[in-house]
């Protein structure tokens, strides 16, 4: 049966669910040279069998996906719901027109992969991980759930806040790209990214003061002159050392350099009052 | 440590599969992986602050493009665990300060091995690319299934090694506590506060711009004033300055799309 006769194949809901699932291994192959290629390939596969039966299509048609795709991974998702439905589509057209198809998917990839990449980065590596982190580690520092059986509230609470929206982006980003297909890159502007990004990040502002203040709590309990005193300096060592790692000091580097600073600071005889160390042993 | 050095070890390999290879789903972040590995050991309290100073100081070192982060599980499993052995009558933060100073170089080492393991990934690919074009498809699912064992198997060689290294380097933390009068140790502690910091310096070099420098300074003075004058148990504070950030990003959500 030639491709022109051939009606085209029915994916179901459990195909697209399969395609999902594998979703979460988009980087496992991930390499130096065409970074997320194996991944894609590897996601598209249950829907490419369905709609390729013939080994030699098949074939050809994974060896087009094999080609240099980088991309954040939680963002894969918009192109990976578009490709799946183009693919369909393509199926669906004669074999005259099926050429073009394949070059339209080609350019979605390369044409996405850039913009959707630096969304993703900007919205869940720079922005709503460190809301996130910042969350937990403000409360682990204010020892807001100090007893034993609260400990695990806060890494919990972590995984939930930055998994719903993680999981959500997925799935939604999934399949409103099969539901859309190439459509799916004029929609993108529509979730309001980049005003969730400023948001958060003001957000995250706002709890960083509360961290700075909580750290230099423990002295309030003595003398509220101490306390100012305590915050003003570590406001200005923040201060310094925000403008060494703008510096592009790597933080590695920066805490060799602040241990060694405070090994100086304990030999120096007139700064050092040698603390009465509490100890931690139980 | 050694003890549970097997345990430990198998642990961080699964924790590591998160990192890129499977799901990505935070589990092998500082914040989480402190307290699993402390928990391990029997103190979840050091875990879970050592994963916390961790996950601020690095908070601004991310994945973008082809740049890989410094191996931040390791960092956190080896660290935890080398300061669950030394901290039996030493000092809390000068022990979290030396275990994360041996744990450095080691993590570094994680990600170099990582780099080496991408680059030999390119051969897997050529090889999967071969078999397709033969229609041997079951080959091309079964490479990525023997990745993630690969993954695994060098996620717990590595653990073992640096949980190893960082057994024996707790003797050399007795021996700077008995030298020149106890003042290194002494140093380690006043570096702890020195490292929150550099951890909050992180913080504002990533998200802190001149427009929004403002803010940070408002909320600090409001903070303050709010503990000076009314000292409300620090979780209300928290809970307020989220219900504040909340208000923004609902506020800038909806004028974007009025807009």
């Amino acid at each position: 049966m030639s491709p022109e006769e051939r009606p085209s194949a029915k994916v179901t809901f459990f195909d697209l669910a399969h395609c999902f699932w594998r979703i979460f291994f988009l980087q496992t192959v991930w390499n130096f040279e065409r970074y997320l290629s194996y991944g894609v390939t590897y996601v598209l596969m249950p829907v490419l069998k369905k709609i390729y039966p013939s080994p030699e299509e098949r074939g050809q048609a994974m060896t087009r996906h094999m080609e240099y795709f980088n991309t954040h991974p939680y963002m894969a998702s918009f192109v990976l719901g578009a490709i799946l439905r183009m693919e369909q589509d393509k199926q669906a057209q004669p074999k005259s027109k099926q050429k073009q198809k394949e070059d339209e998917i080609s350019a979605l990839k390369v044409g996405m992969m850039g913009p959707i990449a630096a969304m993703g980065d900007n919205l869940f590596w720079a922005t709503v991980r460190p809301y996130c982190g910042l969350i937990a580690v403000t409360l682990v520092l204010s020892h807001a759930f100090q007893n034993k059986g609260q400990y695990w509230i806060i890494p919990l609470l972590f995984l939930a806040v930055y998994n719903i929206v993680h999981l959500g982006i997925r799935f939604m980003g999934f399949f409103q790209g099969y539901r859309q297909s190439d459509q799916v890159v004029l929609t993108l502007r529509k979730y309001g990214f980049q005003e969730a990004i400023r948001g958060l990040r003001l957000a995250s502002i706002l709890l960083l003061g509360v961290l700075i203040v909580f750290v230099n709590l423990s002295v309030l309990e003595k003398e509220v002159g101490l306390f100012v005193l305590k915050l003003t300096f570590f406001t200005a060592i923040v201060g310094l050392f925000t403008f060494a790692l703008h510096r592009k000091i790597s933080p590695s580097q920066m805490f060799y350099a602040v241990v060694l600073f405070a090994l100086m600071l304990a030999f120096w005889p007139t700064i050092s009052a040698p603390p009465v160390l509490p100890v931690g042993g139980q | 440590m050694m003890e549970h050095w097997l345990v430990v070890a198998l642990v961080m390999a699964f924790l590591s599969l998160d990192e890129t290879a499977v799901g990505n789903f935070m589990f092998s972040r500082p914040i989480v992986t402190g307290p699993v590995i402390g928990w391990l050991l029997g103190r979840t309290d050091i875990g879970l602050e050592l994963g916390a100073v961790i996950e601020l100081i690095w908070i601004g070192d991310l994945p973008v493009g082809a740049h890989l982060p410094l191996d931040l599980m390791m960092l956190t499993g080896t660290s935890v665990a080398l300061a669950c052995e030394l901290v039996k009558g030493q000092n809390l933060e000068a022990v979290m300060t030396y275990a994360m100073g041996v744990a450095i170089p080691l993590a570094a080492l994680s990600t170099e091995i990582e780099i080496l393991l991408r680059k030999f990934h390119v051969r897997w690919l050529h090889f999967a690319q071969r078999k397709i074009l033969n229609s041997q498809f079951r080959i091309f699912e079964w490479i990525n299934h023997l990745v993630l064992a690969e993954q695994l198997l060098k996620g717990f060689l590595v653990s073992a090694f640096c949980l190893t290294v960082a057994h024996f380097s707790s003797g050399f933390y007795v021996l700077l506590g008995k030298m020149l009068d106890g003042k290194v140790i002494d140093g380690f502690y006043y570096a702890y506060w020195l490292l929150l910091a550099l951890g909050c310096s992180a913080v504002i070099d990533l998200l802190v711009e001149k427009k929004t420098a403002i803010y940070l300074l408002l909320s600090i003075v409001a903070m303050m004033t709010l503990a000076l004058w009314r000292p409300l148990p620090d979780v209300y504070l928290v809970a307020l300055a989220l219900l504040i950030g909340f208000l923004f990003t609902l506020f800038y959500v909806g004028k974007g799309e009025t807009a």
